[in-house]
Order: structure tokens, then C-alpha cells, then sequence
């Protein structure tokens, strides 16, 4: 990885805004995502607006953990050079199909605990109007710029 | 925290059980990124990933949720009839896991507890996964927790 493209733990202030990264995640990118562990996606509540109503909810939804995987590219995209090593979620509200969602963190703390350095952040996915529909705290190891 | 009116099948509780064993394609890590936008070098491209130092192709962190799906849990015999959602999850790498890995998964059911508020009492149910690899090294945990909700009439 080009040097100019690694994010030094040195040079991470507390408050550091990471993103805004903003996905459209379309019916076609669910199915593709549940297809990746079940190769014959059947109808469900995340692939089918008529399941997810029987069940309750109003709309067809992400899977929780598409949520976070998209957070996930929040975190590599910020620091391509980092290692995400911790991500907690809370999913506050089903996210529908084929609307824009914007993924967005901030720095909390950074530390160094047994040689890694720590950066945590918050990280959201809200919707375009700014409300959180999952929350999260995140660990990510950064490397340092005397370890070049 | 485990509420004593539950009715499930308590012995289950803390008891650590196999759950998987899963061999990691590197087409699979690549349909992961592709289907999430994830464009990081040492995640799509094998090359750069063995220029990083990598055996292989990396996986993401999410990949360790993806294969907690297909993990198997027994039925806890949790007496409440109700509409099952994801109330939150987290996931831990400890290692790289990489194309070509083997991992073996381990469950156990964490706690179950009820809580109630305005909607009526809610039931969560916590599950936590281990992933170890071919070496017997743990390389990442996931825990998941559920939420079982009343169904109310018209839902």
C-alpha cells in the first residue's frame, strides 16, 4: 500500500469525523449479500416485501449484519491500513431496501494497550435525514509512524 | 439477569457446543466485498494481500458474522410467542482469517433475560461464537443477541 495512503495512529485527532460514505443498498445488493451464505436465496424477510409483512415488519429489510458490514467499509475506507478489531452494534430500526443510507463515525479515544494502538470510534448508518438506524462502537489498530 | 419465570430449557445455559466446520474460499470472500462495496486491497486482491505479508487473500471483519449464519443452535424451548428480531451484534478479530482457512466454530448460549417497558415484556436471547483455525487459534468471536417481541393484533 502506498505510503500517502496509510492513516498514522500520530496523526488521529479525538474528534476526527470519518465519512460520510453513503450506499444505496438495492434489493439486488441484499440478495447478492444473503446469496453469499445461502446460494439458494428463497423468499424472507430480507429478500421479499410480502414475508417481511406477514411477519410483522413493514418492509423487506437489510440483514443486521449487512448493516454492519457496511460499516465495516466506513472503518477500511477511513484506514485502509488499519485492522478493524472490535465492532458492537445496535440495530434501533429495520433499514428498508433502496433508499440512500449515509454511514458516518466519529473519534472517541485513542490509547495504546500492549503495543496496539487504538483508535475508537462512534459509527452510525442513519438515514438521509440524519436519524440513526444503527449504532455502533468500534476498535481499530492503527499503525504508528516510528514502526515504518 | 435470567429471569426465573422464563420457560426454556435451562440447561443449555453457558453449555459450549460445536456448531461448524468451515473451509474459507476465496470466492466467497470476494462475492462478501463485492456485495458490500468493500474495496480494500488485501480483501479483493490476492496479490496485494500476499504483498502485505498474507498467506492469502484476507477476509474481512464481517466475515466472521456471515458464517455465525450458518452455525447451528438448538432450540432453547423458549416459551413466548413472539416476533423474533436482531437486536444487536459484535464481532472481535483476534487474527487474520484467510482463503484456504479451515475453522472450526463453537456456541454457547450466553444468557437469556426478559425485560419489560411500554410495549410489554420483551425476551433476548444472547448467543456468543468462537472461531478457531487450523492451527487451534482463536481468531475471531461474534456475539449475537435477539430480541423476542409480543405480536400485537394487525402485526
Amino acid at each position: 500500500m502506498a505510503k500517502e495512503n496509510v492513516r498514522y495512529f500520530e496523526d488521529v485527532e479525538l474528534g476526527e469525523e470519518l465519512g460520510p460514505l453513503v450506499k444505496v443498498p438495492t434489493t439486488e445488493a441484499v440478495r447478492q449479500f444473503c446469496s453469499v451464505w445461502d446460494p439458494e436465496v428463497g423468499a424472507s424477510r430480507f429478500t421479499d416485501e410480502a414475508t417481511a409483512r406477514k411477519e410483522g415488519l413493514p418492509h423487506a429489510l437489510l440483514p443486521g449484519i449487512m448493516n454492519m458490514s457496511y460499516l465495516i467499509t466506513l472503518l477500511t475506507t477511513w484506514a485502509p491500513a488499519g485492522q478493524v478489531r472490535k465492532l458492537d452494534t445496535v440495530f434501533r430500526q429495520p433499514v428498508p431496501h433502496n433508499k440512500s443510507v449515509r454511514l458516518v463515525g466519529i473519534v472517541t479515544d485513542k490509547n495504546v494497550v500492549d503495543g496496539e494502538n487504538r483508535v475508537e470510534c462512534d459509527v452510525s448508518l442513519q438515514r438521509e435525514d440524519g436519524e440513526a438506524m444503527v449504532t455502533g462502537k468500534a476498535v481499530v489498530i492503527l499503525p504508528s509512524r516510528e514502526s515504518r | 439477569m435470567t429471569s426465573p419465570q422464563l420457560e426454556f430449557n435451562r440447561e443449555l445455559l453457558g453449555k459450549e457446543f460445536p456448531s461448524g466446520t468451515f473451509h474459507v474460499e476465496k470466492e466467497q470472500i470476494l462475492a462478501y466485498c463485492q456485495a458490500v462495496g468493500e474495496t480494500s486491497p488485501i480483501y479483493t486482491d490476492d496479490e496485494a494481500a500476499r504483498r502485505a505479508g498474507y498467506r492469502s487473500l484476507v477476509a474481512p471483519p464481517g466475515f466472521s458474522n456471515l458464517l455465525v449464519r450458518a452455525t447451528g443452535r438448538p432450540n432453547i424451548g423458549l416459551k413466548f410467542s413472539a416476533t423474533t428480531m436482531h437486536a444487536s451484534q459484535a464481532v472481535e478479530s483476534f487474527l487474520p482469517i484467510q482463503a484456504s482457512d479451515t475453522l472450526e466454530a463453537r456456541t454457547r448460549l450466553k444468557d437469556v433475560y426478559a425485560k419489560t417497558g411500554r410495549t410489554g415484556t420483551m425476551v433476548f436471547i444472547v448467543w456468543e461464537t468462537l472461531f478457531t483455525n487450523q492451527e487451534g487459534k482463536t481468531v475471531a468471536a461474534v456475539s449475537s443477541s435477539f430480541v423476542h417481541r409480543p405480536r400485537h393484533p394487525g402485526t
